[in-house]
């Protein structure tokens, strides 16, 4: 059951994108989602699917793995993309076929809102696929960091996200062997009523919780031995280098939101 | 969050680890849109709310949804999905937290449950009439009919909270004990 669920979609390769901060990943990324809504003619959206490809070149992500998985957002674009050819009703008819009546202004709708979704999507995904998710914590950890002058606990809290990731692949671990210890006593997980469902569901529920419990307590215990208190003063393992190249991406974004300010009608 | 509290820290993060987990076996209900899945993710942030008060609940339900979005990414762009989820969590764990606190006997705690599961349904409707479904049309342009609040929604939200009251009921009986113990080794958050 566990074994068809690799745990995340992070490819480790070297790239250009790779070996950005994943502080300037996160900048860009929230960058361009302000900046998509810019865009409004050929011009502006030509731009844009040039950068996002841009991107996903430096990533070396290959193309094929990138729509991999996005076969359920293939439907609900679709699923748009006639719903705005069919119901917006403006502008001069381009193609008549009984009673379907095609608009110049609703199929130019109906491209563009499909495509700045679907460009919002690679872009985010490409983050997923090019960062390890204890990098995204980090990053986003260090970005909080001014949080803490109004008492936020930002350390604490990438404290708890970076044990939790530390200790998901274990858990997935002992569930597959509950889940399979379980099956081979006649539970079935899959199948069945509600209200089967919701029994069956316990006798996982109780062995993860106790394990979970006993584990968090032997960690505590190991931290306080060796003297953990707190963010204050800690070094850090793991450091972040904002480098010129995550500088520079940073520009790219702004210039974009800029080309795309000057260029949209 | 008053001292420093080692123990809790890392329990919740353990616990967001296991909602996770159990994020990933979620089935959706037969007749129901596949938008909408039940999953049992939200039984560790209930355990976590009695065990170590209602702000670790929170941030277990706040962990998971983080969690799931780093590791798969959002297939919306923008995390509306994960955002309902996590609202509707801490509306059902939230209520259902401050009623056991009230009467604190396997009746309180049934009484607790139902009256979480009809604040969430209740107010998710209203919240995926108001603010979900129209974040769905503006950000990935998927205009969902708002009768379905009506006809999916608001029975989803209701069935799910009948499932995570029966398998909590359940878990609470059995582990009656073990939870009453782990209470009293934490200072509360």
């Amino acid at each position: 059951m566990m074994e068809k669920m690799i745990f995340g979609r992070y490819l480790p390769m070297e790239s250009f994108v790779h070996r950005m901060d994943p502080r300037a990943k996160l900048v860009v990324i929230t960058l361009f989602i302000g900046v998509i809504f810019l865009a409004n003619n050929l011009l502006t959206y030509g731009i844009l699917v040039l950068f996002t490809f841009a991107s996903i070149f430096a990533s070396k992500i290959p193309i094929k793995f990138l729509l991999n998985g996005l076969s359920f957002l293939f439907w609900i674009i679709l699923f748009t993309f006639f719903l705005h050819i069919f119901f917006t009703r403006e502008g001069d008819v381009i193609f008549t076929f009984g009673w379907i009546k095609i608009y110049e202004h609703g199929l130019q709708q109906a491209i563009f809102i499909s495509l700045r979704f679907f460009l919002l999507v690679l872009i985010t995904s490409l983050l997923t696929l090019t960062t390890s998710p204890i990098d995204i914590t980090d990053g986003m950890e260090s970005l909080l960091n001014p949080l803490k002058k109004l008492r936020f606990p930002v350390h604490e809290l990438a404290l708890m996200m970076s044990i939790a990731l530390r200790f998901i692949p274990t858990l997935m671990d002992e569930t597959d062997k509950i889940l399979k210890a379980q099956m081979a006593r006649g539970v079935n997980f899959s199948e069945g009523s509600l209200k089967k469902r919701a029994q069956s569901v316990v006798p996982l529920l109780i062995p993860l919780f106790i394990s979970a419990f006993k584990r968090a307590e032997e960690l505590a215990i190991a931290m306080e031995a060796r003297g953990y208190r707190g963010g204050e003063g800690r070094t850090k393992y793991r450091l972040l280098k904002w480098k010129g190249m995550d500088t520079l991406a940073a520009l790219l974004v702004i210039l974009l939101g800029g080309l795309l300010y000057v260029f949209r009608s | 969050m008053k001292k420093l509290n080692i123990k809790a820290f890392v329990s919740i993060g353990m616990l967001s680890a296991v909602a996770f987990v159990l994020m990933l076996l979620d089935f959706p209900l037969p007749m129901f849109p596949s938008f909408l899945k039940i999953d049992f993710s939200d039984i560790p942030a209930l355990i976590a709310a009695i065990i170590m008060g209602p702000m670790a609940g929170v941030l277990v339900e706040l962990f998971k949804n983080l969690l799931d979005l780093l590791t798969t990414g959002s297939v919306t762009g923008i995390p509306v999905g994960h955002i309902a989820n996590f609202v509707t969590g801490v509306i059902f764990i939230l209520p259902t937290y401050y009623i056991y606190k009230k009467i604190k006997s396997q009746k309180g705690l049934t009484i607790a449950l139902i009256a979480g599961t009809l604040i969430t349904a209740i107010m998710m409707s209203v919240l995926n009439y108001f603010v979900f479904l129209p974040m769905y049309a503006v950000f990935m342009n998927y205009e969902v009919p708002s009768e379905w609040v009506v006809s999916f929604i608001l029975p989803f939200n209701i069935l799910k909270g009948i499932m995570m009251s029966i398998v909590f009921l359940i878990l609470f009986v059995k582990m009656q004990n073990w939870i009453s113990k782990q209470q009293s080794s934490f200072n509360r958050l």
